[in-house]
């Protein structure tokens, strides 16, 4: 089979296929960061924008390392979050993108949709969602999935993972949900009530109140950051309190599968989800993800970029 | 042939002579009746094969349905203040092309309508567009401000239809309270936009599978219900009458049905687009800010009991809130862009088109009422659109051609907005012609046969 | 566009004839075995390669190293192509530097996929030299490119194409030429 995409905003719209092609070629991507060199010249000539609305240094660095290594010309461009403020409307970034030959566009923007409307205003770019409000973060998904199907000899049909934290307001859980569940894992999200949506079955898991029956038998626990901002809007009341009820802790850890798999998006709170123990731990994939990170970026923007149709 | 050169030779002076449809009173179906003579102004005469009086225009609409002039109870012009979104030439003209005899105007302009020169300004300008009339809705406070009450008689004196705080609820209960009781005596109603501020703050979508998915801040059920209730509460306790716009729940609906039957003076009106679309549309759309409205795009089960509400009878009236924006309001990211579904031109047929494909178990007349009879009951007499046909009646009538297609492309519409959920869409059965006193003030109709 | 076999021309006898002589040569010019290293050009190049390192096992008594190398991402023609060709992955486990490398693949024909392959490996290490193994070279050069080992020689048209079938791969040894079908309307 080919890898037909020429954009990449959900992962909703890979089928398992095409996921499994993708994670595929990115073991052979991640040969190459072993390599003293480890530039290849695929994406020569080709310009990236890496278009970041929203602060983010650890995808923007995890992007721009892929585009380096694949040989692209890639240009960082920190534009302000919202039209209504001094500069340019969306719609006049899109049309300049163009004007200055953009091959592919990486699109981290604080709200929800922005990377399709961008998709329907460029002609030539491809689209890549580096993540969109609290919509999607279709890349992050996608490493993350890596990340364990390297662990488990390539299939996570039967896997149990859980989720805990800010489901609420967090892009990670809504597309590693859908990555996970493709592969044939089963996701279960644990946190406070108050940062949960009300409709937690619309996202494809199940909600279980109790954060160690949501742990037990996991063969992975995933954690989501908590932000600060969270508690001054009254969400939870303290981080303290948050940590011993549902942080990762060793005790916590104890009653998922033995040798379970520890994650976390980044950048981490130590003493907040999770306890040092334990994100330093043997079973913490935390590092692992992040190098995969830039080897399923690399497959991505490889497989996206090719050239017009013949 | 064209609306101008119809309006030439029946500008209302000449009479005309509808011949061969099938003739909707605003409750039934007339049987045996299908010519329709308008002169003067004036419904002249219903019967068959009516004889044509010297001069007279005559239309072969066979096959058509001849209704009373539609009336839409709430609809927004832009006018005065934002006149490059539309304004009152362009809404009343798109409004007559989708079938509107007349329009609501709410007063949610700039400045807002709270006084009785600018109703009465937005009367005369209405008067001269051309096409649809258009009634303004006055505001309850002033400045729509929520807290002192605007010259709610002088206004009525003036030809206000409705009074309504509307892109808002009223703020304050207790002026709610007031405004009901001030306006029980001069045969203006308050129309309320029913929703809990307090709950709905940066709300974008419905709660709901919608803002679970989207990860944007989800529009309560609790916010309708709770705007709903609380002027059933006082609508019951003044022995007021209060009409509720765009009912967009289940839950809202219910608690009107409730009321009715506890004989609370309470009527409501529900927009085409929460028939015709979901929050499945939304998603679907991926987050198209087209789709972005207040109240939101509800969920399917949602949408069925609106049309369980049309069924029984507890819905009074579909009302647009056409909303019409500039591409620099509305083309946005969907958090950006401002709410409003711009719909004139499609309206119609968009629901006509839903109900022949979902909806078949609903009768007819009945969604037809919701379009004359019904809402032409909750405008003030003095209005003159009673959304009926009878002989001494005046001369509003709307024809529906129910088997003709049509493609939506905003490209093409009289309304200045282009963009709409419903482009590209393709609907069967839409408005054909539209008569406002007897003068033609839309036609889609080709020597009597629809043009497409 | 579609291929339809048109002849055979070489028999997995011949095939096997042709690479236990290659092997010779690769002994004579090298002179021994010392520092030679065998990298396929994947995708045919690799089990040739395998095979020939088995030979060399055979007539010296020693089993040069081998590696796999993945051209894709060093090809000249990416932004011409699309949808992308997927990679095979590269395998060389051990170090190039000062090693005499020889390349093998199936068919030499315009000469860019061995340019793509000095350039891949040229990244990974500095081999003290690289020579060229092929089965097949059916002319038609675009770059001066030169194949030091050859197992035939096969003058063709560019309406042609040959395939080099392999056990491992295709499940048998043949070497076939097919012309390209025009597509009924």
């Amino acid at each position: 089979m080919s890898w037909m995409h020429r954009h990449l905003l959900d992962v909703d719209a890979l089928s398992r296929p095409e996921m499994e092609l993708l994670l595929d070629q990115a073991v052979h991507m991640e040969d190459l960061l072993d390599r003293p060199i480890k530039k290849v010249p695929a994406l020569r000539g080709k310009l990236v924008v890496n278009l970041f609305f929203e602060p983010s240094t650890r995808t923007r660095v995890s992007f721009e390392l892929a585009e380096k290594f694949l040989g692209a010309d890639v240009v960082n461009w920190a534009a302000s979050g919202s039209s209504t403020s001094k500069g340019e409307t969306l719609r006049d970034t899109a049309w300049t993108l163009e004007a200055m030959g953009a091959d592919a566009v990486v699109v981290r923007h604080g709200m929800p949709g922005v990377p399709w409307y961008l998709r329907e205003k460029l002609r030539k770019a491809s689209v890549f969602n580096a993540g969109d409000g609290a919509h999607a973060h279709p890349t992050q998904a996608l490493l993350d999935v890596y990340t364990v199907w390297k662990h488990c000899n390539r299939s996570l049909d039967g896997l149990r993972v859980a989720i805990v934290g800010d489901v609420l307001h967090s892009r990670v859980v809504r597309s590693d949900v859908q990555a996970f569940r493709l592969l044939g894992a089963e996701v279960v999200l644990a946190g406070p009530r108050t940062l949960m949506p009300l409709e937690t079955d619309a996202l494809g898991a199940v909600y279980e109140p109790d954060p160690v029956k949501a742990v037990e038998g996991a063969d992975a626990v995933y954690l989501l950051r908590i932000q600060k901002e969270r508690a001054l809007e009254g969400l939870y009341p303290t981080d303290d309190e948050y940590h011993r009820r549902w942080g990762a802790d060793e005790e916590l850890m104890a009653r998922a599968k033995k040798g379970a798999f520890v994650m976390h998006p980044g950048p981490i709170n130590r003493g907040v989800e999770i306890a040092s123990a334990v994100a330093d731990g043997p079973n913490s994939l935390i590092l692992d993800q992040v190098r995969s990170g830039v080897a399923v970026r690399m497959a991505l923007l490889y497989l996206c970029m090719g050239g017009m149709e013949a | 042939m064209s609306t101008e050169r119809m309006e030439r030779c029946c500008g209302g002076e000449v009479p005309l002579l509808l011949k061969g449809g099938r003739i909707f009173d605003g409750e039934r179906f007339l049987d045996g009746v299908t010519d329709v003579l308008l002169e003067d102004g004036r419904v002249r005469a219903l019967g068959k094969d009516l004889p044509s009086p010297e001069g007279a225009k005559e239309l072969q609409l066979a096959g058509l349905l001849v209704c009373p002039g539609f009336i839409d109870l709430h609809g927004h012009f832009r006018d005065p203040g934002q006149t490059w979104c539309e304004d009152l030439v362009s809404g009343s003209l798109a409004a007559a092309a989708g079938g509107y005899a007349v329009a609501v105007a709410m007063p949610n302009t700039l400045p807002p309508l709270d006084n009785d020169a600018l109703v009465r300004d937005v009367i005369e300008r209405g008067r001269r567009a051309g096409g649809a009339r258009i009634l303004p809705a006055g505001c309850v406070s002033k400045e729509r401000k929520g807290e002192e009450m605007a010259e709610l008689a002088a206004m009525a004196d003036a030809g206000a239809v409705f009074f309504t705080d509307d892109g808002a609820p009223v703020l304050r209960a207790r002026l709610l309270r007031n405004a009901l009781l001030y306006t029980k005596d001069l045969g203006v109603r308050v129309l309320e936009h029913p929703e809990e501020k307090d709950l709905t703050k940066s709300a974008q979508v419905t709660e709901g599978r919608c803002s679970a998915l989207s990860g944007m801040r989800g529009f309560p059920i609790s916010a309708e219900v709770l705007g709903v209730l609380r002027a059933l509460v006082l609508a019951r306790e003044t022995n007021c009458a209060v009409h509720l716009t765009h009912v967009s729940t289940a839950a809202a609906l219910e608690a009107i049905r409730a009321a009715k039957a506890d004989g609370v003076e309470v009527t409501c009106d529900v927009t085409p687009h929460h028939l015709v679309l979901s929050e499945e549309d939304v998603l679907r759309s991926n987050l198209h800010a087209a789709f972005k409205v207040n109240p939101p795009l509800r969920s399917t089960a949602d949408r069925d009991a609106l049309w369980r509400g049309i069924a029984d009878g507890t819905v009074d009236a579909i009302a647009t809130d056409h909303a019409p924006w500039h591409e620099d309001e509305k083309d946005l990211p969907f958090q950006e862009a401002n709410f409003g579904i711009a719909s004139y031109e499609c309206a119609v047929g968009a629901v006509l088109d839903y109900r022949r494909n979902a909806e078949p178990e609903v009768p007819l007349e009945r969604l037809l009422a919701l379009w004359t009879s019904r809402p032409g009951a909750l405008l003030p007499r003095s209005a003159a659109f009673p959304g009926r046909l009878a002989e001494g009646l005046p001369a509003h009538v709307t024809v529906v051609d129910p088997e003709s297609a049509f493609r939506v492309d905003p490209a093409l519409w009289r309304s200045k907005a282009r963009i709409t959920p419903y482009k590209g869409r393709h609907f069967t059965g839409r408005p054909v012609l539209t008569v406002v006193a007897g003068k033609i003030v839309f036609s889609a109709l080709e020597g009597g046969a629809v043009r497409v | 566009m579609t291929w339809q076999e048109k002849a055979r021309v070489q028999t997995a006898q011949e095939m096997d004839r042709s690479l236990r002589r290659m092997a010779h040569e690769i002994v004579e010019r090298n002179k021994g075995l010392d520092g030679v290293v065998l990298v396929g050009i994947q995708r045919r190049g690799v089990p040739l390669a395998e095979r020939i390192a088995k030979l060399l096992e055979k007539f010296e008594g020693m089993l040069p190293p081998q590696g796999k190398l993945d051209i894709t991402l060093y090809r000249d023609d990416l932004s011409l192509r699309y949808p992308q060709p997927l990679l095979r992955g590269t395998d060389v486990p051990f170090d190039l530097s000062g090693r005499k490398v020889v390349l093998v693949d199936d068919v030499l024909y315009t000469g860019r996929t061995v340019r793509a392959a000095l350039d891949a490996l040229m990244d990974l290490g500095r081999p003290a030299s690289v020579q060229l193994a092929v089965l097949v070279d059916r002319g038609h050069r675009e770059l001066p490119i030169h194949a030091d080992y050859v197992g035939k020689n096969l003058p063709t048209s560019h309406a042609e194409v040959v395939e080099v079938r392999v056990a491992e791969i295709d499940g048998a040894d043949e070497i076939w030429i097919c012309e390209k079908v025009e597509e009924q309307a």
